[in-house]
């Protein structure tokens, strides 16, 4: 390990003087980290268009419903089956709901009464949960009507829990999640730019005619970013938990003792990037090779029983899940 | 283990690809001499200079640096080398002494040694005013004696320049090769590549590189006394005047006994037969109407020595060559 402390200080030296690196691995990451914060993936308050036909106190009482759900506001009344057809076409309310003149005619005669609700389905994430809350006040509404008329109350009553999350906060999904796959970017992408710009800029060439040891330089190289990104960890970890109020249930001090070793993969991996990058940019594009199906795979992204392969390729592609963001989002939610 | 010998190069051959930059060179360079490789651009003067620090591993051949071998004792060599690149590699973000700093403890040197040490190379390069500036805002004089001072910090027993002179000005190209000379004289052996025909007159001994392959080796007298160089029945002389050299060029071009003709600055030098007297030939000159030129003999210089090895052994070696040139 001859010249390890030379190339350990060299490259501190140099990393707490290149403002690009230090932005890349501190400011970057808390800057998406607070827009991923305020991020609200639960659809609520879609915009809505009603065409009420009925004009009735049940009618009204219907949509009272769809409101009080607070997935839907209804922000027209509009007088026919062609202006609710424009406003979902025009993007002005993705959901329409039309009730017929019979509606409330039907309903004291005991027959069948219709609902007609439209939804735009080009936005899959509202146009499910949409569909949901629609589905569940329907459901509730004719329920209710049911159980009036016999004077029976409901015999089977679920008790949904939502463990780690009651309050159903986005936040507390999307933060520690997040914060793994910005230690994959940056812990990827800072250790392999270490050492291709010292190939880039020739001095990889001149530190290989001196008596320094390989091990030293990549040792002495990728510790300084070890730190780095573990210092980005805490900072980040920080941050959610005072800044976005994520609870940390789980044990603090294991996450902080487990995570170096997540970090070391990221180290090594771009490590492999610059044993075959010439320039930083081919660099950047070997990196984001590996990182981008290690993300979309993860299950951060869609749902891991939904990839298209066999169970057992899933295992292998779900490493970075396995490694990062259940390991990160469980150490902080599950009770001890 | 060879005492004498500071580098020595058998027979080395390294293909790149189907690109075949160095073919059998065989050279040697004794103990605290300056060696001086010339060559055209991309003959295989930096080629050679990787190889010999063990950063390129020959396809053919085998190379010694100080007595030890450069593939199988590469760990040793690399103790006792310097190498200062052609292209500027040291740390541009970093002070120059945080660069000094940096190779000093990359060489092991410790405590008082290791600060007397980086006053020497910079006493040695002339550094001290620039102690804190950034490597990268150096200008490209001072880059050069940058890499020169690092490159001298562990005192190495053979040093590689290449083309440590490209792009710096008269004074400090002096200072430099008197630096070289200091050095030399306490025993290093020097190992440098340049284009510089005044450099080259400088050296121990100087080698021409031409399409991959070394066509000569010698010391500059030598090389100068070489027969192909002024062939039997020849002789060389200067014309000088005082404008029109293009001119006298042409006319001289013109005259049966003239054989090559090449203008030096504000004079030309001339290969004619033995037997013309310098009088003839400045009376035939002035006939062209060039009234002040004077005309005497000069012994070759190095450039006329490349010039007329390249003509000769040169078209020799193009004419080997299978001609399957494809892109
Ligand atoms: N790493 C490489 N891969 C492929 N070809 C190379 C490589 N390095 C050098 N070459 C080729 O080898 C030949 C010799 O190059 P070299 O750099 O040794 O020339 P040079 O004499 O130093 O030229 P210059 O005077 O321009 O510095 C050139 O044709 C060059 O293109
Ligand atoms: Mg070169």
């Amino acid at each position: 390990m001859n010249g390890f402390v030379a190339m350990f200080r060299k490259e501190i030296t140099q990393m707490l003087r290149d403002r690009g690196t230090l932005l890349f691995a501190l400011v970057i990451p808390v800057f998406e980290l607070i827009l991923f914060g305020v991020i609200d993936m639960n659809a609520k308050h879609i915009p809505t268009v009603v065409f009420d036909q009925s004009h009735t106190q049940e009618s009204r009482r219907l949509l009272d419903q769809f409101e009080n759900t607070s997935y839907m506001d209804v922000i027209a009344e509009v007088p026919s089956r062609a202006a609710l057809e424009r406003a979902i076409v025009s993007g002005r309310a993705p959901v329409a709901i039309e009730i017929p003149p019979d509606y409330a005619r039907n309903l004291a005669a005991g027959r069948q009464a219709d609902v007609l609700i439209m939804i735009d389905g080009s936005d899959q994430s509202v146009a499910t949960q949409a569909l949901a809350a629609a589905n569940g006040v329907v459901l509730q509404q004719g329920l209710q009507d049911l159980l009036e008329k016999s004077g029976q109350r409901p015999r089977v009553e679920a008790h949904p829990v939502m463990m780690f999350n009651p309050d159903m906060r986005s936040a507390n999904l999307l933060i520690p999640g997040l914060i793994a796959i910005l230690l994959t970017f940056s812990g990827t992408i800072l250790s392999a730019f270490a050492i291709v710009k010292e190939r880039e800029r020739g001095t990889l060439e001149q530190l290989m005619v001196t008596p320094v040891s390989p091990l030293a330089v990549v040792v002495g190289k990728l510790l300084p970013y070890l730190g780095l990104a573990y210092f980005q960890l805490i900072l980040i970890v920080a941050l959610m938990r005072f800044l976005f109020r994520v609870p940390i249930n789980g044990s603090l001090t294991l996450l902080l003792v487990l995570s170096p070793i997540y970090l070391v993969s990221l180290l090594a991996l771009g490590l492999l990037v610059s044993s075959r990058a010439r320039t930083q940019m081919e660099a950047m594009q070997m990196a984001m090779g590996f990182m981008l199906p290690s993300v979309l795979l993860s299950g951060y992204v869609f749902p891991i029983t939904s990839l298209p392969v066999s169970p057992h390729c899933r295992c292998r592609c779900r490493w970075s899940r396995t490694f990062s963001p259940p390991r990160t989002s469980s150490r902080l939610r599950e009770g001890s | 283990m060879n005492g004498e010998i500071g580098v020595d190069v058998q027979g080395v051959t390294k293909d790149f690809g189907s690109v075949r930059a160095l073919e059998d060179v065989t050279l040697q360079v004794p103990r605290g001499e300056i060696f001086g490789l010339l060559g055209p651009n991309g003959s295989g003067k930096s080629t050679l200079i990787r190889i010999l620090c063990g950063l390129l591993v020959p396809t053919a051949g085998r190379a010694t640096v100080d007595g030890l071998d450069v593939e199988r004792e590469g760990e040793q060599v690399r103790q006792h080398i310097g190498y200062v690149s052609q292209a500027f590699s040291l740390y541009r973000d970093l002070t120059v002494d945080e660069n000094l700093d940096f190779f000093s403890s990359i060489y092991r040197l410790q405590g008082a040694d290791r600060k007397e040490r980086i006053e020497w190379v910079i006493n040695l390069a002339h550094l001290g005013p620039y102690r804190d500036r950034l490597a990268g805002v150096l200008s490209g004089g001072w880059r050069q004696r940058l890499a020169l001072a690092a490159a001298l910090m562990h005192r190495p027993r053979v040093l590689f320049l290449d083309e440590p002179t490209a792009g710096i000005d008269p004074v400090a190209r002096r200072e430099l090769w008197d630096l070289l000379f200091e050095l030399a004289a306490g025993g290093v052996t020097m190992f440098v590549t340049t284009h510089y025909m005044d450099e080259a007159e400088r050296c121990g001994t100087v080698a021409y590189l031409y399409m991959s392959r070394l066509i000569v080796s010698g010391r500059p007298q030598a090389l100068k006394a070489l027969p192909e160089v002024t062939p039997e029945g020849t002789r060389r002389v200067e014309a000088a005047c005082e404008e029109g050299v293009a001119k006298l060029m042409t006319s001289a071009r013109t005259l049966p006994y003239v054989h090559a003709a090449t203008i030096f600055g504000t004079s030309l030098h001339l290969l004619i037969d033995a037997n013309v007297s310098d009088q003839k030939v400045e009376q035939d000159l002035q006939a062209f109407g060039i009234t002040d030129v004077k005309v005497s003999p000069i012994e070759p210089s190095l450039e006329d020595v490349f010039v007329r090895l390249t003509e000769t052994r040169g078209r020799e070696i193009e004419a080997a060559r299978p001609q399957v040139v494809q892109v």
